[in-house]
């Protein structure tokens, strides 16, 4: 099943990822370093890097911490954050029907925004399993990703340097990621929709507690124009 | 064990088990080839940029808190340069990674050296 061919072209594939990866999550290590006083560190950053593999629930995670975020809170944002994911199983079920399960449970559990993009390019070399090249893009994904954060946070709570400012990784790329929704006019009223929400109940609440209130306004107005928005979905 | 570890532990069950489910839930909901609802397709499509912006604003929001507008915080000039530069560069060059690098260098630089 794994050839030689089949994991040099998931390795070959799986390259540029391995620059952003360790380099978001060695920034994301740092700063989760830097914020949380907790003996044995690093392997904090180790094992959240490990189990819930996402970039920036990695970056929010420090600030939960160092806060003590109510877990009720945190479960709300990270099904916000992440609900994009519930929508791309839906392009695999096909190819993932039938296999092992211990094979299904691993590549569901890695399916990042980067390894989710590899596997439906499907750069499968001829008469190979495809099967066998997700399971090692996502193998080696998963890899760059916990290498990053652990080396981050080795490096921050091992290396004393000036990281003031740093956080602002996180800001940069939750700016990126808009920016680049933005370019597909479709997703600007949505934006906007998000933008205005927060904005709105920051007039109402504090900054510790206007997350949740703006996700439940965000949402009451995407469904009240869900007849404009779906319609023009349908046209673009 | 002490709180924070004990608070560590929880996050990482938390965060893993709800991703987690998000991501199984084609298959657990539709791995019999059915199609979903159609109001489920809509939220999962509209969902994700208002997240994002909701998060951005939220950001800002706490820089601003932290660093009142004042002289002594360079009347949040770093943020905004730093934001700028972010979105001007990803809009020009398309590259996630450089965009980010260059934000935060020009961020950490503005913080540290220009008003410290």
């Amino acid at each position: 099943m794994f050839t030689r061919r089949v994991l040099k072209s998931a390795w070959l594939s799986s390259l540029p990822v391995l620059m952003g990866y360790l380099t978001m999550g060695f920034a994301a290590g740092v700063l989760f370093a830097g914020r949380i006083e907790a003996p044995a560190v690093s392997f904090w950053a180790f094992l959240t890097s490990a189990t819930s593999i996402s970039g920036a629930l990695q970056f929010l995670m420090s600030g939960w911490a160092q806060q003590r975020t109510p877990l009720l809170d945190v479960a709300l944002l990270t099904f916000c954050l992440n609900l994009r994911y519930a929508m791309y199983g839906f392009s695999l079920l096909e190819r993932f029907k039938g296999i092992p399960w211990w094979q299904k449970f691993y590549l569901i559990w890695t399916l990042t925004d980067e390894t989710y993009a590899l596997e439906v390019e499907n750069r499968t070399p001829a008469g190979e399993s495809s099967i066998a090249y997700c399971l090692a893009v996502a193998a080696f994904d998963h890899l760059y990703w916990v290498i990053g954060v652990t080396a981050g946070a080795l490096f921050g709570s091992g290396v004393r340097f000036d990281n003031r400012g740093i956080d602002f990784a996180m800001t940069a790329l939750f700016l990126v990621i808009l920016t680049d929704q933005c370019r597909e006019k479709r997703n600007r009223i949505p934006a906007f929709t998000g933008l205005g929400a927060t904005v709105v109940c920051g007039l109402f609440f504090s900054l510790e507690n206007v997350l949740i209130p703006s996700m439940v306004l965000m949402l009451i107005l995407l469904l009240l124009l869900r007849g404009k928005l779906a319609k023009k979905e349908t046209e673009a | 064990m002490n709180g924070m570890t004990l608070y560590l532990f929880q996050l990482v069950l938390v965060t893993t088990a709800v991703t987690l489910l998000l991501r199984a839930f084609p298959f657990i909901a539709f791995g019999r080839g059915n199609r979903p609802p159609e109001l489920i397709r809509y939220i999962g499509e509209v969902v994700s940029p208002a997240a994002i912006a909701m998060l951005v604003v939220y950001c800002y929001w706490a820089y601003f808190k932290a660093r009142p507008f004042s002289a002594a915080y360079g009347w949040n000039l770093p943020e905004i340069a730093a934001g700028v530069l972010v979105i001007a560069l990803h809009l020009w060059k398309r590259n996630a990674l450089l965009s980010i690098i260059a934000g935060v260098i020009l961020y950490m630089f503005l913080v540290q050296k220009v008003f410290p």
